[in-house]
């Protein structure tokens, strides 16, 4: 048991944990604990000094989205992006309720919005009474300053008309004055010169320090400010909750079109005349296209970055098979003919610097170019009919992401493929000439497996270089996900917004982590000689 | 009918370019005949060119003049008619000891059926002594196992010529003497023709019907051909307290020293002068010889 666990954990790339599970078996705790000690509680306590670094130095930089975020404010907006994906997710549910699920629902939220209302209410009450308090604290802060701006500002006031009168007295003197009376004036003028500059300084800096005050947080206000958002935010979710399990609930809705058609045939029935029948045959006719619209009806939910990052994983996918399906065969023919590789060799090294960004847009005005009418189109039909796919509102942005994503990942996998096929042990060459092996069979049982591990080497690479490239290609094609996230945020400029970028840092970095992983594993199973990969 | 020509290789040349745009025959002049069911063995200092005519038998390497006919048919390129064992085993890492001796099987028997194939394969496989291995990976293997199942490779493939490049070299002696008796024990079975390329004097001595011994390279020829005639099947033991065994040996040694002479002399002729007038071998030209000389006259007091 011991040995099967260290085992998966090597071939999981994990083998930081060795000692752990070493340390439960007992096997020699010193070395264990000492290896622990280098291999887990370092890094652990490498990464809460940064932690402590970036609180310490977050808020020494003010921007226009407020603070640098600390990393609790951080938590706090992931946090925050996790409730909306959650509230999102329950009100689709809400819509589509019925029966004693709905009653039960409907009667949850109404105990709840029972139980908050008057909270909520006496929150906002606190709120106005610290926002008062804020403002009388604020007067009693700057009274001081304030008082000393005004005098100053009058007293500098007064000065400088009085300092205008005698210059005035002085310029006088000059009209039929000597040399010398001249000479007094442009001194005077210089020294109000000089004067008039220093008062005004000292003036901005009376401002500049009441204007800080006035600045200066006040605890209490944004915390008041805080916990009345939040209830008002969950009050207002409640509400919306409510009517979707009430007025604009799915089920409800049918209910009451199913009644009127119910009404309209007993008319048409007993219609009158003619006119009078085909009116109401018509409302008929209305009414099941309105009931067969409504079926089908769902909340048409807004992205949540949990559902972003979902389409983002699948978008590098396409574009990662994609770029594969591309790459593996090339290198497979690069390394088996000189001729080819020297052939696309050209090409290879002309293309493979080109930036993401400038790749993009012509991939999108390509990929445009084959989907004119993105509503109706046969080739995004197909997109979504893919398996992995459905749901996820493949449009051009999309396409174009992925295929971005394959062009700029294709290469490596390329280069290594071709590497690995290009450096097969010449004695296996041999078996296969002596055996007469054909081609086929050369490929798929000699080429191919001993090509295995440098070509996984290319594509764990790839995946790496496409998750990078999606994230700038969605955020510049507006393409529903992780990188389309980070450009609202950043367009919403607020400092929720800006602490939910940091958010993205760590999540891309995690996935980017996790994906490396997986390729390791896979990379580690198809290595033949079971050599350790690098990690 | 025995086949007394079963192999035959007349005036073999293999040249190979030098940077000065001659040609250097690294090989020339190469005439040999196998009888059908005969071991022979190859003989010769390192670099003399057996393994040059190893591999153009094998169809490996191309010859550059003269021919080779196997079984009244002139070869052209390789085929798995003329198996190969060679100096490293060359398994294939991906597969497993079965796979590997399948792969063979399965190019060499296309029309066979699926049980037939995996019957050869395990015949194969328990010839050589890993019938409880098959499904081991090279990885988990030791050298001389390796080996074994690349000697399982070759004679699954009912070769008509069983070529054995220095087959163990790199392996032990212990080994190499367990590995040896496998290969008289697979030859006893089925009479394969076998040409074992080797520098090992007891080996040859111990495995063939004939030894052809070869002279040092360039122009390397067929020096002598000798006969062992011990019976088979062979006992080591019997063998190794015959006095006829160190005759043989003897007459290797002699032969492949003459060759170091040959070579040596033209080389270096004012220090063969000198030893004309000196006590011979006693007095080498050069250092390196020396020892060989020593080994040699050694084994001559036997």
């Amino acid at each position: 048991m011991k040995y099967k666990i260290l085992k998966a954990l090597d071939i999981a790339g994990l083998q930081v944990f060795d000692p752990v599970v070493r340390l439960c078996y007992g096997e020699e705790p010193k070395v264990q604990l000492q290896k622990i000690g280098q291999f887990i509680i370092i890094p652990i306590i490498t990464f809460i000094l940064f932690l402590i670094f970036w609180d310490y130095a977050g808020p020494r930089h003010t921007t226009k989205s407020g603070e640098v975020p600390t990393p609790a404010v951080v938590r706090d907006a992931a946090v925050g992006v996790l409730t909306f994906h959650e509230r999102e997710n329950i009100k689709g549910e809400d819509l589509l309720r019925s029966g004693p699920q709905r009653d039960a629902a409907l009667a949850e939220v109404e105990a709840r919005i029972t139980e908050l209302e008057p909270i909520a209410k006496t929150a906002a009450a606190e709120l106005k009474e610290t926002e008062l308090a804020a403002r009388e604290h604020l007067k009693s802060s700057t009274a001081e300053i304030n008082a000393l701006y005004r005098a100053k500002r009058l007293e500098f006031r007064d000065a400088a008309k009085e300092r205008q009168t005698e210059l005035k007295v002085l310029a006088d003197k000059t009209i039929d004055g000597t040399e010398a009376d001249r000479v007094t004036l442009l001194e005077a003028v210089a020294a109000d010169r000089v004067q008039s500059a220093a008062e005004t300084e000292e003036v901005q800096r009376l401002r500049d320090e009441r204007s800080a005050i006035e600045n200066a947080k006040y605890p209490p206000l944004i915390a008041a400010r805080q916990t009345s958002n939040a209830l008002e935010e969950e009050l207002q979710f409640l509400r919306k909750r409510r009517d979707f399990l009430t007025g604009e609930n799915r089920d409800l809705k049918i209910t009451e079109v199913e009644t009127k058609l119910a009404g309209l045939e007993s008319d048409l029935a007993s219609a009158a005349d003619g006119a009078a029948a085909l009116k109401i045959a018509t409302s008929i006719q209305r009414e099941q296209d309105n009931l067969a619209t409504l079926g089908e009806s769902t909340y048409s939910k807004p992205w949540t970055l949990p559902a972003q990052i979902d389409r983002s994983v699948r978008c590098v996918f396409v574009g990662f098979i994609v770029a594969s399906l591309i790459a593996i065969p090339l290198g497979i023919l690069c390394g088996l003919s000189r001729i080819f590789m020297a052939a696309i060799t050209p090409l290879i090294s002309l293309f493979k610097p080109v930036s993401p960004i400038v790749w993009l847009p012509i991939i999108f005005i390509i990929v445009g170019g084959f989907i004119p009418d993105p509503s109706d189109s046969a080739l995004l039909d197909i997109f979504n009919a893919i398996p992995g796919l459905a749901g996820m509102d493949v449009n051009p942005a999309f396409i174009a992401s992925a295929l971005t994503v394959a062009m700029c990942s294709l290469w490596p996998t390329l280069v290594n493929t071709a590497l690995g096929v290009a450096s097969i042990d010449k004695d296996h060459l041999n078996v296969a000439r002596v055996l007469r092996l054909g081609f086929f069979a050369r490929l798929f049982k000699i080429v191919i497996p001993s090509a295995l591990p440098l070509m996984f080497a290319g594509l764990r690479i790839s995946l790496g270089v496409g998750w990078m490239v999606l994230i700038a290609a969605e955020l510049l094609s507006s393409s529903e996900g992780i990188g389309k996230f980070v450009w609202d945020m950043f367009n919403n400029g607020s400092s929720q917004t800006f602490a939910q970028m940091f958010v993205v840092v760590f999540v891309v970095g995690a996935i980017g982590l996790l994906l490396d992983r997986i390729m390791i594993v896979l990379q580690r199973l198809v290595s033949f000689d079971g050599a350790p990969t690098a990690l | 009918m025995i086949n007394e020509r079963y192999l035959e290789i007349t005036e073999l040349v293999k040249a190979y370019p030098n940077p000065f745009g001659e040609e250097v025959k690294v090989v020339d002049g190469f005439n040999l005949k196998v009888t059908q069911g005969e071991f022979i063995s190859v003989i010769g200092h390192s670099g003399c060119g057996k393994s040059t005519v190893l591999t153009m038998i094998a169809g490996l390497n191309p010859i550059s003049a003269g021919g080779i006919i196997v079984d009244g048919r002139e070869i052209s390129g390789p085929a798995p008619d003329r198996a190969v064992v060679f100096q490293a085993p060359c398994l294939l890492p991906w597969m497993t000891a079965w796979g590997n001796v399948m792969l063979g099987v399965n190019e060499v028997y296309p029309h066979a059926s699926k049980r037939e194939r995996r019957d050869i394969v395990a015949y194969a496989l328990s010839a050589v002594g890993l019938a409880d291995a098959m499904k081991k990976y090279p990885r988990e293997m030791s050298g001389g196992m390796q080996q074994r199942v690349g000697i399982a490779r070759a004679i699954a493939l009912k070769p008509k010529i069983l070529l054995l490049d220095e087959p163990f070299g790199r392996l032990d002696s212990l080994t190499r003497m367990e590995l040896q008796d496998v290969i008289l024990g697979i030859l006893n079975r089925d009479k394969i023709t076998t040409m074992l390329i080797t520098h090992d004097v007891d080996e040859a001595v111990y495995m063939s019907n004939r030894i052809c011994m070869m002279t040092n390279g360039p122009h390397a020829r067929v020096g002598s051909v000798m006969s062992i005639d011990f019976p088979r099947p062979r006992d080591r033991e019997a063998m190794m307290s015959d006095d006829r065994f160190f005759h043989y040996r003897e007459q290797l040694l002699r032969f492949l020293d003459d060759c170091e002479h040959a070579k040596q002399a033209p080389k270096a002729p004012p220090d063969s002068s000198d030893s004309a007038s000196g006590d011979g071998p006693a007095k080498p030209p050069e250092k390196t010889n020396f020892g060989q000389r020593m080994v040699a006259s050694f084994a001559a007091l036997f």
